[in-house]
């Protein structure tokens, strides 16, 4: 029953991000509401880690099988992506070389700033 | 074949068995770069076009799948409350690299999509290709692009980011384990982590951290973007 338990408060999490997405008329997806919420519920000890741990765990483990049909999608969308190809796996392949050098040389200026500030290595 | 294709037992049977078998091909061959996402998707394609099944037919199934993305979205907090406490130890560093890499993101997909003349919707439908799929997905949807090619994108995102990572570390002389972790997470999501975490502890769980930040406040970037109708 364990499961189900922990089953019923994701849900119960993700069916309250909804409703306080929907009448806050927030711009945010009721799943996004829901993460928040639980990450507050976690942080203020209104819900412990042991209580949901198993079926937060499997799936995260295994979030790849959920992505299966919106991959699928893209045999009925192919069009857009006609003559482009190379394109956009290009752009893809370039911004994420970008966005790894900006991310990791920025993270490490900020580091030794304040470790110089500081005295101390943190 | 209606009777058995235009089923919900249809598109559910077929994606299990696929996952599976190439999970299951994968580990028994030791091929550690199949990604049973990437494969189960093209070989369901291929099994699609070939039998000449529609793919609504495999949608019928396909949409109780798809439906799980909410739970696998609010799941998420998990993964930020397991290290709360080194995001607020190094809390400028962190948010300041992360915020930078989400900018980074935006901006180049923008300049690149008008670079390579990307049409607005494929332009729109890789914005999000450094986001964690669940949440690239929403984003993707909020910006009227195509979920497909935004899945796709993100794992060629996380794919490559696992490539270059130690070469690009080395040539930048990034050699704080925050910073490689910060690095790998906000540009490769999971698939970035597993590499974070085979660099060191400290590396996996900043990139694991990194994921549901970098999500997040891309989220609220598209927000802001879409509020002021700048994008």
């Amino acid at each position: 029953m364990k499961v189900f338990k922990q089953l019923l408060i994701l849900l119960g999490i993700n069916f309250a991000g909804e409703l306080i997405s929907h009448y806050l008329q927030l711009p945010i997806p009721g799943s996004i509401t829901g993460m928040i919420l639980l990450l507050v519920l976690l942080l203020t000890g209104v819900i412990k880690e042991k209580q949901i741990a198993e079926t937060a765990d499997f799936f995260l483990k295994n979030m790849g099988f959920f992505f299966i049909p919106a991959g699928v999608g893209v045999m009925v969308s192919y069009q857009a992506l006609e003559g482009r190809y190379v394109q956009t796996i290009v752009a893809i392949l370039a911004s994420t070389l970008i966005v790894m050098a900006v991310t990791s040389l920025v993270t490490q200026f900020l580091i030794k700033q304040r470790e110089k500030r500081n005295g101390i290595s943190d | 074949m209606e009777f058995l294709t235009n089923t919900h037992l249809f598109g559910i049977l077929l994606s299990v068995a696929s996952f599976y078998g190439i999970a299951y091909f994968r580990d028994k061959l030791k091929v550690n770069w199949l990604n049973p996402l990437m494969a189960s998707i093209g070989l369901i394609i291929g099994i699609l076009l070939l039998l000449n099944i529609p793919f609504d037919h495999y949608m019928k199934g396909g949409s109780v799948i798809h439906a799980f993305l909410g739970p696998v979205t609010v799941v998420l907090a998990l993964p930020l409350y397991r290290n709360w406490k080194l995001l607020v130890a190094h809390k400028y560093s962190i948010l300041g690299g992360i915020s930078s890499g989400v900018f980074a993101a935006i901006i180049s997909v923008i300049l690149l999509g008008r670079l390579f003349n990307l049409n607005e919707i494929l332009e729109r439908s890789i914005l999000a290709h450094s986001v964690t799929t669940p949440i690239g997905i929403g984003i993707s949807d909020s910006l009227g692009a195509n979920e497909g090619i935004t899945v796709l994108s993100i794992m060629i995102t996380g794919i490559f980011g696992v490539i270059i990572a130690p070469t690009l570390y080395r040539l930048l002389r990034i050699v704080h384990p925050v910073a490689k972790g910060i690095g790998l997470g906000t540009t490769a999501h999971a698939i970035g982590t597993t590499k974070a975490i085979e660099m060191g502890e400290q590396e996996g769980a900043m990139s694991s951290l990194a994921i549901g930040v970098a999500a997040l406040t891309t989220v609220l970037v598209v927000i802001i973007l879409q509020f002021f109708q700048w994008y």
